[in-house]
């Protein structure tokens, strides 16, 4: 099945989604562990429209997230560029992949952005050791089928 | 048609997306540098968290319904023992308020006595909690307030119980404080019994704080209660802070280990206090009775 389109409020509503999911509706006690709902929502698109969302929107995204984190303006935004770019030059293989094998890559995707920002931090002096901060990478990869599975039905309906 | 879209679609990437990935790395990079070097970054911020509004109320809107929900099943039998509780309470802090108003008075006069500057009451203006920052190794709230209640970044945030932190960020209809337990942040504060000066620490445990250098010989003891000491500038004097849980004299270290519980609730509280000193409040803060009014 290739679907490859985007429906503008959709995507619209997707990201306000997740961007709500980043601050909220999530027990505090767990919060080592809330996937990367943006980073999802950033691979889905790429993965199904990559003319239209792409990297720069990818970057725009993370924008909104780091001011929701309070992190360093740029910081997010260069995860969600790289998530983006990583999901765009190898789209047309993940598009055959199956949904084991793309949970995986998703989580590679996510830890190695995460990794990035990480390294980032830690240069700046910003934040102690630790693999902590690749929890919401697994996460991530665990809920992506049910994740992909869901935004899938809601294209198909509003179709 | 189907075949023309997949078609299409297969030779989308190409020379370009490695050029924007280089072009977006380098603005990520002017940006990171901007923000840690560079004052335009608060102002970047607060103009995206003020168009982030929407997400911060949707955020906090399941809570809002819950609490809702709560509000319209809950029975009349149950609101009127409420209503009883909440009036003999009343009652009693009423009382208190009688003495405080006498003995703020005689302070007033005392102060004037030795010839020191008269002190004023601070003014408070109620926020609601609207959200938590999701970082779980910070520990900062989001306030309903921002720059259109006058709200400033540096004001003390209180709850019902002692200090909770400071705002650290503002923007026009929400502001960011961080709280006293956060491992980046220091109260200086005073013993209550003798005035013995300290500096706490946050130490990233919401129920537990450090005192720095307390040498071993000082006067302190478990229970002691800490209030705000007003030095530095940045808190008001006077305001409960935390209470002693645990101290220890290693005669090996040069200080001892005093740590402290703070009062407020930190991890709980969704109603906050934000203080403006000396009066400087708009109009929509909540005039308290100052000791002025008895003069």
């Amino acid at each position: 099945m290739v679907l490859r389109s985007i429906s503008h409020p959709v995507a619209i509503v997707s990201v306000v989604v997740a961007l709500v999911a980043t601050i909220a509706l999530f027990p505090q006690q767990l919060a080592h562990w809330r996937p990367e709902w943006v980073g999802l929502v950033v691979i889905y698109w790429v993965l199904r429209a990559p003319k239209t969302f792409g990297i720069v929107m990818a970057w725009v995204v993370g924008l909104l997230v780091d001011v929701l984190r309070a992190d360093i303006l740029g910081m997010n935004a260069l995860a969600m560029a790289l998530i983006a770019f990583m999901v765009l030059a190898s789209h047309q293989r993940l598009q055959l992949f199956p949904v084991a094998q793309q949970a995986l890559v998703v989580f590679l995707m996510i830890g190695l952005a995460h990794m990035v920002v990480h390294f980032l931090h830690q240069v700046l002096g910003e934040t102690g050791g630790g693999f902590d901060y690749l929890l919401p990478a697994v996460t991530s990869g665990l809920i992506w089928p049910v994740f992909r599975v869901f935004w899938d039905f809601v294209n198909r309906k509003l179709e | 048609m189907n075949r023309g879209r997949f078609i299409n679609t297969l030779f989308t990437q190409g020379p370009l997306i490695g050029s924007r990935l280089v072009l977006v790395v380098l603005l990520s990079g002017a940006l990171i540098g901007m923000d840690l070097y560079l004052p335009y970054g608060d102002r970047v911020r607060s103009w995206l968290m003020t168009g982030l509004t929407p997400v911060y109320w949707l955020g906090n809107a399941p809570d809002r319904v819950i609490e809702w929900g709560s509000d319209l099943t809950t029975s009349r039998s149950d609101l009127l023992q409420k209503n009883k509780a909440l009036e003999s309470r009343l009652l009693v802090l009423e009382r208190r308020a009688q003495r405080y108003t006498a003995l703020a008075a005689e302070n007033a006069r005392l102060r004037e006595l030795l010839n020191a500057s008269e002190k004023l009451d601070d003014r408070v203006l109620v926020a609601d909690v609207i959200g938590v920052t999701p970082d779980p190794l910070t520990h900062e709230i989001i306030l309903n307030r921002g720059e259109t209640d006058g709200l400033t970044e540096g004001q003390a945030v209180l709850d019902a119980h002692g200090l909770m932190g400071q705002i650290v960020h503002t923007s026009a209809y929400s502001s960011r404080a961080i709280l006293i337990s956060d491992d980046s942040h220091a109260v200086p504060v005073e013993v209550n019994r003798n005035g013995l000066r300290a500096i706490m620490l946050g130490t990233g445990e919401r129920g537990r704080m450090e005192l720095a250098h307390v040498p071993d010989t000082a006067d302190i003891e478990v229970g002691d209660l800490l209030v705000s000491s007003g030095l530095g500038g940045r808190f008001p004097q006077g305001y409960p802070v935390a209470r002693i849980s645990s101290l220890e004299h290693d005669p090996g270290e040069p200080f001892a280990r005093v740590e402290a519980r703070p009062l407020a609730k930190l991890d709980s509280s969704s109603l906050v206090l934000v203080v403006f000193s000396g009066g400087a409040a708009t109009g929509s803060a909540m005039e308290p009775e100052s000791a002025r009014e008895e003069d």
